[in-house]
């Protein structure tokens, strides 16, 4: 994989401060068939149904099926058509849903040759998606770790990644995570060197013996101050949220807060816990029903929770939030409160902040502190 | 972002510096579950020495924070050494609510640590009642499955506290007041339900009673009609 370009990481950051137009969540996770395209219907339903204005955009080329999903037939403009430049308007590219205030951009197994937009197009689309005129854009992600999947996760204002109680989808999580994280940080890094140690860390079994992102870190530190702040500040704005879905036990639940702990104690991150769905059959009945269980049965538990879920995302993003008190502890404190030198600032800051870890919206909720 | 030898014992279990001995014992009680040898959120990303290494700090960290004695000299330890000029100013060390000056009396500044520990770990199971709170506030059966699984309880263990069949307890958290004893059992099994996962009896029982008596009326008539 070939590093992407420094204007990739301008543009992260201009879509970033764009908080107008509408907001942009991707659910994601690595792993297939744990429910992202069932959870990110349903999302997007519930939101609707909330008298918000959304757009889905499945951005699985590969294995589309949103619009199964939302009882949408076959359509005929898809993304494919975006992707390939046959249209460069994706207002154009809208389809209705049988959903009020509900509506798609479809992809389907068109020409398997561009399935994957170059980078240059990807950048296009996601400018393309915040000129939407729409309250919420909701991205269902193909499986995997790829580039494309990667950036879609890290552009948006929410990144949401849906696990399943079972090792290999935990495992994918992770390695998604990880992926992800890396590819976050080599962008926010300026020095081709330290960029390189980035890279370097990304392959598990390097000979610097670069094991976690705290090593990593360290490293940085050692070479460069500003490179290890920028780094620091980076990870504080980075928030992955979490759905634990088809839970059937407490232990399933539980899930939720044990990767989030990991999260901290393994990459620094504060993961946010945004809820879970409980296993239902019911839910898969909805699916060859073609429609979002939200909107067929509002009152079983699965869409209760879903519901819940999507509650939680009307609220302001927790993203956001972070980025302004990440500037405003910056010109408090006048240095990253995690950089650890055994300085007199450091310490004072760790006392300030004790356990509580720059939790900034300082939302009730899932936040753990 | 620090390593896991550079967190405190507090840092070390995600409780504030104000918690509660209740609060560490859970927070133990998560974490030791999160940290276990094989662990399904543990065993994919953390190696086996890095896990053992955890698991022992936060062995040693409960040790130090479940007994008052270790606690306190702990804290003053670790005051000292964190913060030495201004203890006042940081505390209570979460930062969020500024404290009474050090000079006031010690009991309102214990209060203002409880006030503080309140919204702790408790805020995440909390939060989610409250929210629920919003929507409605009455307690139907999915409410008290999703309280019950969100604190943790399976139905055998709630069973084995109550001595009420599990049976019984799906059914209440199911709804199916055809198959429930009569009202006066149900009242007693929903008491002995909330109690065990710490909801009060006073707020869920009536609610509960009620929907199970709308039903049941609204049942019988029909019933009767059908009768004649």
């Amino acid at each position: 994989m070939i590093p992407s370009t420094h204007s990739a990481g301008d543009s992260f950051d201009a879509t970033r401060s764009a908080t107008l137009g509408p907001r942009l969540l991707a659910v994601g996770g690595g792993k297939g068939g744990v429910g992202k395209t069932f959870v990110t219907a349903n999302l997007a339903a519930a939101l609707a149904r909330a008298g918000k204005r959304v757009v889905v955009v499945d951005v699985d080329l590969e294995g589309a099926n949103l619009h199964t999903c939302l009882g949408v037939a076959s359509p005929q403009k898809t993304l494919a058509d975006f992707v390939s430049e046959r249209e460069e308007d994706l207002g154009k590219l809208l389809i209705d849903t049988p959903l009020a205030n509900l509506k798609l951009i479809a992809a389907t197994h068109g020409n398997l040759a561009d399935a994957q937009p170059s980078h240059l197009r990807r950048v296009r689309l996601l400018r393309g998606l915040r000129q939407l005129d729409a309250d919420f854009v909701l991205l269902d992600l193909g499986a995997g770790a790829h580039a494309s999947v990667l950036d879609y996760f890290l552009v948006s204002d929410d990144g949401i990644l849906v696990v399943q109680p079972e090792p290999t989808s935990v495992e994918n999580t992770y390695s998604f995570l990880r992926a992800a994280f890396y590819r976050r940080m080599r962008l926010a890094m300026v020095g081709h060197g330290v960029r390189q140690l980035v890279t370097l860390a990304m392959d598990q079994r390097n000979e610097r013996g670069i094991r976690s992102p705290l090593d990593l870190l360290r490293e940085i530190e050692a070479t460069d101050t500003a490179e290890a702040h920028r780094f620091v500040e980076t990870m504080r704005v980075f928030r992955p949220r979490l759905i634990v879905n088809a839970v059937r036990t407490a232990e399933d639940v539980k899930l939720g807060f044990a990767i989030t702990s990991v999260c901290k104690k393994y990459f620094g991150l504060d993961a946010e816990y945004l809820g879970y769905v409980n296993y239902d059959e019911e839910a898969r009945r909805s699916v060859s029903l073609r429609r979002p269980i939200v909107d067929l049965r509002s009152d079983t538990d699965v869409s209760i929770y879903l519901q819940r879920i999507a509650r939680k995302l009307l609220e302001p993003s927790p993203t956001q939030s972070g980025i302004q008190s990440g500037i405003q502890s910056r010109t408090q404190t006048g240095a990253p409160t995690a950089i650890r030198a055994g300085s007199a600032t450091t310490d004072r800051a760790r006392a300030g902040q004790g356990t509580t870890p720059p939790s900034p919206g300082a939302k009730p909720g899932f936040s753990r502190g | 972002m620090r390593g896991i030898e550079e967190l405190d014992h507090y840092e070390m279990l995600e409780v504030p510096h104000g918690a509660t001995p209740g609060e560490i014992d859970r927070a133990y009680r998560m974490a030791q579950q999160t940290y276990a040898e094989g662990s399904l959120a543990l065993y994919s990303i953390f190696e086996k020495r890095d896990a053992s290494e955890i698991r022992a700090r936060l062995d040693e960290a409960y040790r130090v924070l479940a007994d008052p004695e270790l606690r306190a000299s702990y804290d003053l330890e670790h005051r000292l050494l964190s913060a030495p000029a201004s203890v006042a100013a940081s505390w209570p060390p979460n930062g969020k609510n500024p404290g009474p000056p050090i000079a006031e009396s010690s009991t309102r500044m214990n209060a203002a640590v409880e006030a503080a520990t309140a919204e702790a770990f408790d805020e995440v199971v909390e939060g989610y009642d409250q929210r629920e709170d919003e929507t409605s506030g009455e307690f139907d059966g999915p409410r008290l499955r999703r309280t019950r699984l969100f604190r943790g309880y399976e139905i055998d263990q709630i069973a084995d506290v109550t001595k009420v069949a599990g049976t019984h307890l799906r059914n209440i958290e199911d709804e199916n007041f055809a198959d429930l004893p009569a009202d006066v059992y149900v009242r007693g099994f929903v008491t002995a339900y909330a109690k065990t996962i710490g909801l009060d009896p006073q707020a869920v029982v009536p609610s509960y009673m009620a929907r199970l008596q709308d039903s049941r009326q609204k049942s019988q008539p029909s019933r009767f009609l059908g009768l004649r």
